[in-house]
Order: C-alpha cells, then structure tokens, then sequence
C-alpha cells in the first residue's frame, strides 16, 4: 500500500501543508476565490495527513520518530531536529485539525464582509500549522519557536477586526502577556540546555529522571509558569477573557480549541514526560490548586459577563481548570479524564463559539441585553447552541457528562486513597462549577434564543449553509463522544493515556532501544492503573457524592443566613425589577431579563463578585504583574518544595 | 518630496549614498557565501535590507519606498518561503527524509557549489529574510513618516 511509506512523513507533511497554504495566501490572497481555495485545500490536506496516522498510532501502537535531515542521533547525543509522534501527540494534534478545518470552513463567509480576508487566510495557516508543529515536536527549542509564531499569529488576529471596540486593545493586552509566557519558556529551555548540552524532550528526558538539581528545578518552574500563560490557568487568565471576545468567532473557536490546549499539552509533556516529576505529591497541589481556582473564578466571572464571546471566554478557563485539575491528579484515571474533557472541551467550546458567531453574523451583536427570541428566527443555530450549552453543563447524554463524570470519580479516588481532605473540597468545587455553568448557559439561552422577540431583529435570517456544517459536524461529534463512551475510551483516549505514561517508550524510540535503560539513573516509574473507581454508575460513588452534595448544599444554606431578610435594605445595586425575586414589587408589571434570572445568587455573593471585578482591572500593567507575581510564587514553591 | 530633500543633510545623504553600494554588494556576498564562510543567508540578508534603512536615511521615506516596492518585498517574502520549503521536499521526493541534503558530494569544498541544497536552502533564506526585514523596516518607517511623507493605504 502507498500510504505505508508515507507514514513516517504524515506529521511533517501535515504541517507543511499549512505553512505553504499560508505562503501561497500571501501572494495570491488578492483574489477572493484562490484564497478560498488555498484554505480549504491547504486544512483538508493537512487533516487527511493526520488522518493517516490515526490506525499506526492509536490502534498498533508504535511511536512514530522523524528526524529532519536523517540527521539522527549519534553516540548517544541528538543533535538534529526531531519530530515524535506518539498517542498523546496525535491525540493533541488531532483536535488541531479537526479546528483549523471547521474553522476555515466557517470562516468562509463568516469573514466576508471584512476587508483584509487574505491576510486572515494567512495568519489562520500560520496559527494552524504551529500549533499543530508544536504537539508534534521532539525538540524543545522547535517548541519555543512554535509558540512564538502561535502567540504573535494571535495577537494579529484578535486584532483583525481592528475597527470594532476594544481589538486593538485585547491585542496590545495579548501581546504583553504572551510574549512574558514566551519569555519564560526561552529561558527555561536555555536552562536546560545549559544544564544537559541537548534540545531533544526524550534525551532530556532520561537525564532528567530523578536528577532535580537547584537549576532543573529553577528551568521546571519557569517552562511551567510559561506553558501555564499559555494555557491561561487562573492568574494568567485575564487576557483570554479581552482576546477571545475581541477576535472573531473563528478564531475564538481556535483560540480555545487549540491554542490554550497547546499551553496544556506543554504542561503534561513537562511534568508528566520530560520532568517526570509528577509522582511528587508537591507538584499535584500544585497543578490540582492552579486547576480548582481557574474552574472557580472562571465561572463566576462568567456569571456576570454581559457579552455572549466573554462568557463563553471565561468558561472556557474554567473547563481548562477541569483538565489541569483532573491531570493534576496523576493517577490512570485522572489523566483519562483529563485528556477526555481537553477534547471535549474542543468540541463543545468550538461550537459554542461559532453559535456566538452566527448570532452575531446574523444579529450584528453579541450583547446579551439586547437580544431576545432569536429561536424563531434561527431555528437550528438555536438546536445546536442548546446540544453545545447540555454539553458544556454536563447533562448525561452528552459528552461532557462523561468527561466530568470521569473527573469526579477520578477526584473521589484520590481523596479516598489518602489525598485528604482537600481533594474532597476540590470535588465539591467542580461539581458546583458544574452547577454554575448549567446556570450561566440558561441564562445565555433565555437572553438570546428564548424570551422576548425584539422588534429590532425581526430581519434576522438563519446563517448560509457553509456555516451551519462545521457546526452540525461539531454537534454530531458531541452526541457521539457522548453515547460511545466506551469506544471513545478504548480507541482515542486510552492511547494517549498509556503514552503519558509510557516515558521508556518515548525515550527509547527516540534515542534508539536501550537508550533509557542505560542512562536514567532511576527507573521510569509508571503510573498504576485502578479501575475500581472506572466506571459509569457505582451505587457506593453515587452514596458519597449524595453525602458530599448535601454537604455543599447545608453549607452554601449556612453561609446564606445572616443576610436572609435583609435584602435590599440599602441602594446598592436594587432595582424595582429585580423585586419580583423577594415579592417586594412596587411597580406592577416589571419584566425579568434573561441576564437577571440569577439575580440572587449574585446579590447574596456580591462582595466577592464586587472584588473579582476589581482583580479584573483591565489594565494590562496588573495582568503583567499577575503573570510574573504568580511565576515567582510558582520558583518559590517548587525551590521549597521538590 | 523635492522639498524635503532639499531640507537634508548632505552629509548624511553623500554617507548613505556612499555605503549604500557597499552594504548590498557585501551582503548579497555574505548571503552568497552564506554555507561555506561565517555569516550566513539570515546575517546576509538583514546587511541588504539595512539598505532600505540607508535609503530612508538619506533620500526620505517616500523614496525608498517608491525604489523598494513593497508589494513586491512582500510577495518575495512568501516566495523565498515556499521554494524554501520546496527544497526541503527535494529529499523526501529522493527518498530520505524532509530537509535531507541532496548532491551533498558535489564540488570541492570551499567552492561556491559544494554542499548540495544547503547552498540553496542558504540562499532561499537570505532571500526571504532581506525581503522581509526590508519590508518590515518599511513598515515600521512609514508609521513613523511625517505627514504626506507617509504611505496613505499602508500594509497593517
């Protein structure tokens, strides 16, 4: 067969597909159909390259290795650039594909009242082909450089709309931030480069293992703080929220469907794979705290966004608090889970973010307040919204029931075998960030598809037809990871668990067998696989998780007392329309919005809603200082506690 | 235009005029040896843009911008990238890997054509590279263009 000997080339070929897509773009652009052309064919060639690996990869098995230049290692030492591919790798650069396609294809006509399309066209290619380079590499130098083009790729686009509110700005906040995240990454990769006389992840793999001297772990923190920027984990969050809502739906749908999994992709290829640090229980809080915060203050930031693209913004963090959470955890399960929800998340977030861009392309606005009744009107943009919002909140026949289900059970697990109480804390927590979300999107859904028609938007038509099928692709894809768990389990997610934990491997296809057996000073320790807590219904979990709820339900009812009664007894912030929710109306007739529904909930938290206002300045001096405070938290506590 | 080049200094236009041959001549030489001496086609490449920035210097921004074209810089640029690339996927087709070097025997060391695609690749390098810092470097020279000096429908 033809494919065979094409095989090894697949993960380079994919790349260079889009990197030449992007180059042709930039000379022929001009013309509206070539660049069209240029885009869908550069995506759908680079998918089929990615396609061919899925059967050697996820179903036989092998590592696939590449060195440009044939240049592979020699005595010991890699000297050349390499790429390697295994089931995590292709399970990242997988979800890439799947977004640079269905995004381009959106972006057809989603962009066409813009001037400037060709050089969307370019910097999407660019932004594809990096990100898609960057999962694939086994070089950490190619990485820095990777993320480098990916973060000013972004900035270019969050700036392409560059007449509309508030994008230079986003971009100008996102070129800041990002280029302290890259920043750190360089540094961190001159560390270890000083350290070990070598780029290659797998060579710096086997040196590494169990050789934590003062500069690996100053190099450790710093790549950790980097990708964690990249990844917009809380402290580094506060950009997301500008870029995602500033750039075009488009790419918001890649932003948060690879670009932030990028920055989680470098954290488990860090920690997991290159560091091997992972077993450490300092290092769990670590990650585990990182992802429990983002989860938290994503979505009760999300609760108070009156933008459809910020709210869609900040639960984004709060899903990628889900995955630094679950692989936080470092056991079978929770690196299952994790890597379950990543993907997930791509899906259900993507899709969202296109739902947003089809309102506003037929709307003209995102704006929460001033849209109503738009499921009449957009009938089937309105299906696809509610099978994105069930699964982003977890309803069980969709997919992200299955992922947070996995993630519950993984946290109960930890908790159970000994991780304290705080696992217990950090399981309650992302079961009412589940609640939250559910009630953040019913709130989305009565704001824009339900409730009041607004006589304003009696023009809206549903969107063209190219635009509706990366979304109906996107929906299926939901419903399915939803009902075949069991064979998105087997043949997608556990491939790229086992490749988490297959350090030996990685090394060793690299380096030539025997490669890691002869320099590793401790053995590559393997994580356990217990499947007593695998599983979709155990009356014992459903026990515990009944105690826990009633648990979190007598305790959000005890810290609601004292301000029980005394409801609106001063000015602040009491409306006569928000009355209806204490039976004090004054007025009549007084309509609800569907921004208001939670009315209560954030009366009752307002001090803390209030304060997290604060924290999110929106001066991109504070978000610096978030970034770099929170890295030289992230130096101190590693250097105290590895 | 006539005015402002009047206003200049003739030293600083006679210095650019002077270096400027000089600055194009060394580093398309710089990018021709790129493989076989020190230097190299990215080192090369950013000597010959500077020449935009000499251009600038002495004549204003209007002309180097009128003598640079930078439609044509930035098609180059995308050019240089692709045959790059192009090159690269010489080895595939030959049956190695991406990036292999082919008729890597060729020549006697230290000629001019000695090291197969390298050389090439050397050049493709030095080409995008002096394309794309010249147009950069006008990019950023145009912002910064006084009024009616500065390219009205710029590239941004």
């Amino acid at each position: 067969m033809m494919f065979e000997r094409l095989i090894p080339h697949c993960p380079v070929l994919a790349v260079m597909t889009l990197f030449l897509g992007a180059f042709l773009t930039a000379i022929f652009g001009r013309s509206k159909a070539a660049r069209r052309i240029l885009l869908m064919l550069a995506s759908l060639l680079s998918s089929f390259f990615m396609a061919l690996l899925v059967k050697p990869v996820f179903f036989d098995g092998q590592i696939i290795s590449y060195w440009m230049g044939n240049w592979a290692p020699r005595a010991g030492y890699a000297i050349g650039i390499g790429f390697e591919v295994d089931g995590l790798s292709l399970f990242f650069a997988l979800l890439v594909s799947l977004t640079v396609l269905l995004s381009n294809l959106y972006s057809l006509r989603y962009i066409e009242r813009d001037d400037c399309g060709d050089y969307y066209c370019t910097l999407a290619l660019m932004l594809g082909g990096s990100v898609l380079s960057l999962v694939q590499t086994g070089d950490i130098f190619t990485m820095f450089v990777m993320i480098e083009i990916m973060t000013f790729a972004c900035v270019a686009l969050t700036a392409f709309r560059k007449r509309s509110e508030g994008a230079l700005e986003a971009a100008f906040k996102y070129l800041i931030v990002g280029c302290i995240g890259s920043s750190l990454v360089l540094t961190g990769v001159i560390l270890l480069y000083a350290q070990c006389h070598t780029l290659n992840m797998a060579q710096l793999s086997a040196l590494l293992a169990g050789n934590l001297t003062p500069a690996t772990v100053f190099a450790f923190a710093l790549l950790l703080t980097g990708f964690g920027v990249k990844s917009y984990a809380v402290p580094f969050h506060f950009v997301a929220a500008d870029a995602y809502m500033a750039a075009p739906s488009s790419v918001s749908m890649l932003f948060s469907g690879m670009v932030n999994k990028a920055g989680v992709y470098g954290v488990i290829r860090l920690c997991y794979i290159i560091m091997q640090s992972m077993r450490l229980p300092a290092l769990q809080t670590l990650l585990v705290t990182l992802g429990t915060l983002s989860m938290f203050v994503g979505v009760t930031m999300a609760l108070r966004q009156h933008d459809f693209k910020r709210l869609l913004a900040f639960h984004s963090i709060s899903q990628i608090g889900y995955v630094l959470t679950a692989l936080g955890l470092c056991t079978a399960l929770g690196i299952a889970g994790g890597l379950y929800h990543a993907m997930n998340h791509t899906l259900f977030k993507g899709l969202l973010f296109l739902c947003a861009g089809a309102v506003w392309y037929a709307a003209g606005t995102t704006d929460l307040d001033r849209m109503g009744g738009l499921s009449k009107r957009m009938p089937q943009t309105c299906a696809i919204f509610l099978i994105a919002a069930f699964s982003i909140s977890g309803l069980p026949p969709f997919n992200g029931f299955v992922s947070k289900w996995i993630i519950y059970q993984a946290t109960f697990e930890k908790a159970a075998e000994g991780g304290g109480f705080g696992y217990i804390v950090v399981t309650v927590v992302a079961l009412v960030t589940s609640v939250m979300t559910l009630a953040s999107f019913i709130k989305v859904a009565q704001s824009v598809f339900f409730g009041q028609e607004r006589p304003e938007l009696a023009h809206v038509r549903e969107v063209p037809l190219s635009m509706r099928i990366p979304m109906w692709i996107l929906a299926v894809l939901c419903v399915v990871t939803g009902v075949a768990p069991g064979l998105v389990l087997t043949y997608v997610v556990a491939p790229a668990t086992y490749a988490v934990t297959n350090v030996t491997g990685y090394i060793n296809t690299m380096m030539g067998a025997g490669y890691a057996e002869s320099v590793m000073t401790v053995p590559a320790q393997s994580i356990p696989v217990d499947a007593s807590f695998a599983g979709y219904y155990s009356p014992v979990s459903w026990l515990i998780l009944f105690a826990v709820l009633l648990l979190a339900f007598a305790l959000v009812a005890l810290l609601g007392k004292g301000s029980r009664g005394a409801v609106c007894q001063d000015d602040t912030g009491c409306d006569d329309k928000y009355a209806v929710f204490f039976g004090g109306e004054r007025v009549t007739r007084s309509t609800v919005a569907g921004s208001d529904l939670f009315w209560g909930f954030r009366y009752n938290f307002r001090h803390y809603f209030r304060w997290m206002g604060n924290v999110h300045s929106g001066v991109v001096n504070d978000y610096a200082a978030w970034a770099v405070g929170a890295g030289a938290v992230i130096i101190l506590y590693l250097y105290a506690l590895l | 235009m006539k005015h402002k080049m009047k206003t200049r200094s003739i030293i600083v236009r006679c210095g650019s005029g002077q270096l400027l041959p000089f600055a194009i001549v060394f580093g398309l030489a710089v990018v021709l040896f790129g493989t076989i001496s020190p230097g190299g086609g990215f080192q090369g490449g950013v000597i010959v843009a500077s020449s935009a920035l000499l251009l600038t210097l002495g004549y204003g921004y209007r002309t180097a911008h009128d003598a640079m074209h930078p439609h044509f810089l930035h098609s180059g640029e995308a050019f240089g990238a692709i045959v790059y690339v192009a090159l690269a996927l010489i080895g595939l087709l030959c049956g190695a890997n991406f990036c292999r070097n082919i008729f890597w025997d060729n020549g006697a060391p230290g000629e001019l054509i000695s090291a197969g695609t390298i050389t090439f690749m050397s050049w493709t390098v030095g080409f995008k590279v002096l394309t794309g810092v010249a147009f950069l470097l006008l990019l950023l020279l145009g912002l910064m263009a006084p009024d009616g000096d500065g390219e009205e429908d710029d590239e941004t």
